[in-house]
């Protein structure tokens, strides 16, 4: 009866070690124990909240990517957690999580949360990615917090998407023709949502490709 | 009379308690008489072999396993869990279906031997999304499946050099201390 008390206390033991190592994401192998330990801690407590954890992968794995060093790494999951949090707070709780990733997004570039429930009341039904999304790209291309937020409110009722990425556009080259920013920011709002057109949507180089 | 009536009522006692303690003498074939009525009686058993192995797998009995077979036991199941949850794990893959929209990189990088994509969408695997130049300029090109969403991605260019996509909008923070890029793809593009 020893021996069989000894085997279901070691199966047991070993249940829960594989379960842990189950519950761990196989990817997070690639960063340094510590700097694992941490992140997989953050991850759990994502999930445990209901934030998605896979942008906390994702930034982890870019950190492992560039060979930042471990404290950085966990500084920016911890960040990151932190604003996906306060996305979902503003954002309400059946937000997707590509929206709660353009939400925090936004708030980590300054953007405040209550212009996030004012788009949610906007649009209450449409996907808000996209329209997060350019709040976060125009304050990246140097447009005040506060006014990439109160140009996308503007526009958040007569725009739809594509439109939303053209009138981005419109902003960015004003911004590389020398216009100041916030300048460049409410001179297209200005416009109306009529001179944004599906063509001139995609900025950069990373181009949707049309479907056949 | 009270005396009388105890007298009688502790020899009934004593009489009950002596028959009872007396030693019962039984048949010495006994024994083979029940065995005998009961070789007699038909056989109680299952019908057919599932009822068999219903009968089989609800005997209870004692299992002796030593500490080192429990923990080899122990060690097999805990690896085909491990194994399961990593090759049965969808986390790293796109998610399939429709709604993925091909989405084109574009790099002009005229003096590269090779140009790597990495990103959000492939782990930030340096080896998984190369780049092809097919054109005269040195513009490198790939395009991949992306659902909708927010992904930050940055080129490797010739294995070492890391490069945000310099017409794209720059992702938010830069705590890595090498730049990326931020791609969106939306429902309606």
């Amino acid at each position: 009866m020893t021996a069989l008390r000894t085997a279901a206390l070691a199966a047991a033991l070993a249940g829960l070690l594989a379960a842990h190592a189950a519950a761990q994401d196989p990817r997070l192998e690639r960063l340094d124990p510590d700097t694992r330990a941490a992140v997989a801690a953050l991850v759990d407590s994502a999930r445990q909240s209901g934030v998605p954890a896979e942008a906390l992968i994702d930034r982890a794995l870019e950190g492992a990517a560039k060979q930042a060093p471990e404290p950085r790494i966990v500084a920016a999951v911890t960040t990151l957690l932190g604003n996906l949090r306060e996305a979902r707070a503003a954002l309400g709780a059946s937000t997707t999580a590509p929206e709660l990733q353009a939400g925090a997004s936004a708030i980590h570039l300054g953007v405040p949360a209550a212009a996030l429930t004012r788009l949610r009341a906007v649009r209450p039904r449409q996907p808000l990615t996209i329209a997060l999304s350019v709040m976060a790209d125009l304050t990246a291309r140097g447009v005040p917090a506060d006014s990439a937020a109160a140009a996308v409110l503007a526009l958040a009722g007569s725009l739809r998407d594509d439109q939303f990425l053209a009138f981005r556009r419109n902003v960015e080259r004003d911004i590389e023709l020398g216009a100041p920013a916030a300048a460049a920011a409410s001179s297209s709002v200005r416009l109306g949502a009529g001179a944004f057109t599906t063509d001139a949507g995609s900025s950069g180089s990373a181009r949707p490709l049309r479907r056949p | 009379m009270f005396e009388h009536d105890d007298d009688m009522l502790t020899d009934v006692t004593a009489r009950v308690a002596a028959s009872l303690k007396a030693a019962v003498r039984l048949d010495p074939a006994l024994d083979a008489r029940v065995m005998a009525q009961v070789a007699t009686l038909p056989a109680h058993r299952p019908g057919g072999p599932l009822g068999r192995a219903w009968t089989w797998l609800r005997r209870p009995r004692t299992v002796a396993l030593s500490p080192l077979a429990g923990l080899a036991a122990a060690a097999g199941v805990a690896a085909i869990v491990f194994v399961a949850a990593r090759f049965g794990s969808t986390a790293a893959t796109p998610p399939a279906g429709g709604d993925r929209t091909p989405v084109e990189f574009l790099l002009v990088a005229p003096r590269a031997a090779s140009v790597m994509l990495v990103g959000d969408f492939n782990d930030w695997t340096a080896s998984a999304t190369p780049l092809h130049t097919a054109a005269a300029g040195g513009l490198w090109a790939v395009t991949v499946p992306l659902a909708p969403g927010r992904y930050r991605y940055a080129f490797v260019v010739d294995g070492k050099r890391w490069q945000p996509d310099p017409s794209a909008p720059p992702a938010p923070d830069d705590e890595f201390g090498s730049p990326s890029s931020v791609v969106t793809v939306g429902g309606s593009l």
